[in-house]
């Protein structure tokens, strides 16, 4: 049986009769015991999924309706709530907590019959781009296992590249859909502040975070956001897309289509080899009739600076919760002044998440946060303001996803500020709020690389439809995992 | 430049127990000093634009049962109170 097939692949084939939802549910869970302890990608597998393939095959064979998904094994990053399932966000402060409502996402899935084979790592709530900072150990690049596969939806990247499911959900603070889609070879998208509900994702830097879908193909992607988009009661943020239908028209190609190359995130500090496929990139887009020229967006090269500390103030209000009487580990009150419990039974947090939070109480506090936190929010507007201006003139904008290649594991552990300028193509569409998709491209040297392209609030069809014309100019070699 | 005293202060702040601060200190130092190059970014005069959601786009201001007791999912969950720390 070929696990190596697309989620619309996947539907067909249960549709024709050719495989049973069981078969490739027991395959998968196969390669997931045969590959995963050399990758790390799960925390957690789903014990029922074989009996819940087994009761979609008999909706099939019954005639019964069944949900567009027909039983596919989606991976969820470890930081979204399914009912009656561990939700540790890769922390030891979660480690037990069992989530007791679905997130919107999940519902969604589950009304489609969708099968939530596990929970995959990621950095300890969501914070890192490598995985490393994961309190249950780092997941592996399945294209080199010394490796990391990017983060801080690494797991969900690792699953989806090593054929360990069809697709995932992950979610993007600053690039953390795209980064490890971009290092793993996989599609990776974010989609337009508000497409799609945050309920019951744990929250980490609301005002800019978005969950997004990492799939093998970008047409995958389109048919996971008609599954999951769409506006939420219980998100206020969300907003109406009319039921668009992402998946129809994606083949009609960009001829004509204006695209601005953002030279700040070409410049100092990119891999000579991801210049080169951005180049290639280019030209291929050209090739496809697209219109391509040069423009600059002044903030980039403040937008990480500005990131952080944004990100850091929201981490610091929204881990207040963790005092270890609502959700928590098992650590006896017995003996503890209640502030001197909270703090202690918060020294369970990671020393990433620890630093974050100190650094999320010193940058918005009285006598600095002029100098930080509200020069943060400025640097935001005045790079909105230069993407909207940009938007004005071009029809989507590209860059390449990360502007180096995959590195080692540990390599980057120890020097804060070299981790945070991976971050640097990714995060402006976070601060302005634009949807983005990183878009496997070339393998170098045995690594991949992808690229970016980015598009206005709301012109998600057109993003899915030129990311799919790039695709298709591309033909790469197949994981060797 | 961050002192010892101030990551002291609002590690006690954060309700962080922090065992070695000098670990955490060279680090923390780092990344807010990184953080200096927002000086150089010239958007004094910049306004700061929030998005805004009206009112009536607000979900009704209803209660919404839940099918179960959360409160019996709490970590010191005695029966019929949570046991906490003393005050």
């Amino acid at each position: 049986m070929n696990l190596k097939i697309s989620a619309l692949e996947f539907v067909e084939e249960i549709k024709t009769g050719n495989i049973t939802v069981e078969e490739f549910t027991a395959k998968t869970i196969e390669r997931i015991n045969q590959v995963d302890d050399k990758l790390h990608a799960f925390l957690s597998v789903n014990n029922d999924a074989i009996d819940q393939a087994r009761t979609i095959d008999k909706k099939i064979k019954s005639g019964e309706n069944v949900g567009v998904c027909y039983g596919m094994p989606i991976s969820i990053k470890d930081n979204m709530c399914i009912k009656d399932t561990k939700t540790t966000c890769a922390s030891k402060m979660l480690e037990n907590f069992v989530a007791p409502y679905d997130a919107t996402v999940i519902s969604k899935l589950k009304k489609q019959d969708a099968i939530f084979i596990g929970k995959v790592n990621m950095d300890e709530f969501a914070m890192g781009l490598t995985t490393e900072f994961s309190a249950f150990g780092p997941s592996k690049n399945p294209w080199n296992i010394d490796h990391v596969p990017g983060g801080s939806s690494g797991g969900s990247a690792v699953s989806v590249s090593a054929f360990e499911c069809i697709a995932s959900l992950g979610s993007d603070t600053g690039g953390s859909v795209r980064n490890p889609a971009s290092f793993c070879s996989t599609v990776g998208y974010k989609p337009t502040y508000g497409l799609i509900s945050r309920y019951g994702l744990i929250s980490y830097a609301n005002s800019i975070e978005q969950i997004g879908p990492l799939t093998r193909t970008v047409k995958d992607t389109a048919f996971m956001l008609n599954l999951i988009a769409g506006i939420d009661p219980n998100d206020n943020t969300t907003i109406d897309n009319k039921n668009e239908n992402y998946l129809e028209g994606i083949e009609s190609g960009i001829e004509g289509k204006k695209i601005g190359i953002i030279t700040d995130m070409i410049g100092d500090g990119i891999d000579p080899e991801v210049l080169t496929a951005t180049k290639e990139a280019i030209s291929k887009l050209e090739g496809l009739g697209a219109i391509c020229e040069e423009v600059s967006l002044d903030m980039v090269k403040y937008s990480v600076a500005a990131y952080y500390t944004i990100t850091a103030t929201e981490a610091g209000s929204n881990l207040a919760r963790y005092d270890n009487l609502r959700y928590g580990y098992d650590f006896p009150v017995e003996g503890y002044e209640f502030n001197s419990y909270i703090s202690k039974a918060r020294k369970n947090f990671g020393p990433e998440v620890t630093r974050r939070m100190i650094i999320g109480g010193f940058v918005p506090s009285a006598g600095h946060a002029g100098k930080y936190f509200l020069k943060a929010m400025k640097v935001k507007s005045k790079l909105t303001k230069e993407i909207n201006e940009a938007f004005k003139k071009f029809d989507l904008l590209i860059a390449p996803t990360v502007p180096i290649q995959p590195f080692k594991i540990g390599e980057k552990i120890d020097d804060p500020v070299s981790l945070f300028l991976v971050d640097i193509n990714t995060v402006t569409a976070n601060l302005t709020g634009k949807p983005a998709i990183s878009i496997p491209f070339k393998i170098v040297n045995g690594l991949p690389i992808g690229i970016q392209l980015l598009a206005n609030s709301m012109d998600d069809k057109l993003l899915l439809k030129a990311a799919y014309a790039l695709e298709q100019t591309v033909t790469l070699p197949e994981v060797p995992i | 430049m961050v002192t010892t005293e101030e990551i002291e202060h609002v590690s006690k702040l954060m309700k962080i127990d922090v065992d070695n601060h000098s670990e955490y200190l060279e680090k923390v130092q780092t990344m807010i000093s990184y953080f200096d190059i927002l000086d150089s970014a010239g958007v004094e005069s910049e306004e700061i634009s929030m998005p805004e959601i009206s009112i009536e786009q607000l979900r009704n201001d209803e209660y919404i049962p839940f099918d179960e007791k959360l409160i019996e999912k709490m970590n010191h969950y005695k029966g019929t109170y949570v046991r906490a720390p003393k005050m």
